[in-house]
């Protein structure tokens, strides 16, 4: 009688220990913010022109994808880059783009929110120096 | 050859005058809302919106990516993505539209602007009408405002699990600062 009471006890225990880990997990996972775009591995690794060739050929396959690309400053805004004319990175923080000056080869990480058609560029989004 | 050199000169002339009365944006904010009292929070922020105002007539156009929106919660915003926007299909959603009686001369003077245009989501349009603050500061204009809209108008289907938590009416919050286009 004494084993049983022990053992009830042993099983309720660990039932609710199994509970509470169990919601626990639950809990941290639909409560998970976005990855940072640092902790994410791209996609695509590379120079910008060929990467813009392969966004006019396969828009819908990019969207949403993480991309670390090469090229060149053609234009320097507030708040991001114009890279080769065609590609507008749009800085995660401001700091990041003080050391940038235009004209200059740079390597930049991001992701691609869409082909803007108004201004007929491609944008990326949430943009760092890797 | 003299025609066609006078339409060429004509042409670059009306772009010249055209680009010099735009004012634009890349990064205007555009968030919305969708909470209901007691649940969770159901809320993004959009600061990659694209603005071009004419100066000259008051049309205004804007476009937003869906995938551009952020969340505090990765879970909602694939939900978001995958299931209620269908980004993939519809990638972003646009307004067209015109602000009644705008001037750039008396901007400061006026208190708010109409704003008169079609709202374009998962490829649906919907016409919205709403007053906005529109401000002028050296040299930048600041378009400031809100609305709401309902799932149902884009024919967004909210799951009945769900459906509590999603208010009905969506409150649509923009933001943008534009400069002037060269």
């Amino acid at each position: 009688m004494n084993l049983l009471k022990k053992n009830k006890v042993v099983f309720i225990v660990s039932a609710m220990l199994v509970f509470t880990v169990g919601v626990g997990y639950v809990y941290q996972y639909i409560s998970m913010s976005p990855k940072d775009i640092v902790e994410i591995t791209p996609e695509y690794v590379g120079d910008a022109t060929e990467f813009n060739f392969l966004v006019t050929d396969n828009l819908s396959y990019w969207t949403g994808k993480v991309v670390q690309i090469t090229g060149e400053v053609t234009e320097l805004t507030e708040d991001g880059v114009v890279i080769n004319g065609t590609i507008f990175c749009q800085f995660e923080n401001g700091n990041d783009q003080q050391s940038i000056v235009e004209n200059q080869q740079i390597n930049i990480k991001g992701k691609l929110v869409g082909f803007d058609e108004i201004l007929m560029e491609i944008k990326l989004n949430q943009c760092i120096l890797p | 050859m003299m025609k066609n050199q006078n339409l060429i000169l004509f042409f670059l002339l009306l772009s010249f005058q055209l680009s010099a009365q735009k004012y634009f944006t890349r990064s205007g904010v555009t968030q919305f809302e969708a909470s209901e009292k007691a649940f969770e929070p159901v809320e993004a922020m959009n600061n990659s919106t694209t603005v071009i105002l004419d100066t000259a007539n008051g049309s205004i156009v804007s476009q937003v990516f869906i995938a551009g929106f952020q969340f505090k919660n990765a879970l909602m915003q694939e939900h978001f993505n995958e299931n209620y926007m269908d980004t993939h299909q519809y990638p972003k959603a646009t307004f067209k539209g015109n602000l009644i009686n705008f001037s750039l001369e008396n901007l400061n003077a006026v208190e708010g602007f109409e704003l008169s245009g079609t709202l374009s989501v998962r490829g649906i349009e919907k016409s919205i009408e709403t007053t906005v603050n529109v401000k002028e500061e050296n040299n930048r204009i600041y378009v400031s405002g809100m609305f709401f809209v309902s799932p149902q108008d884009f024919k967004i289907k909210i799951p009945s699990i769900v459906r509590d938590k999603i208010a009905n009416q969506i409150q649509i919050k923009i933001d943008y600062e534009l400069i002037e286009k060269k």
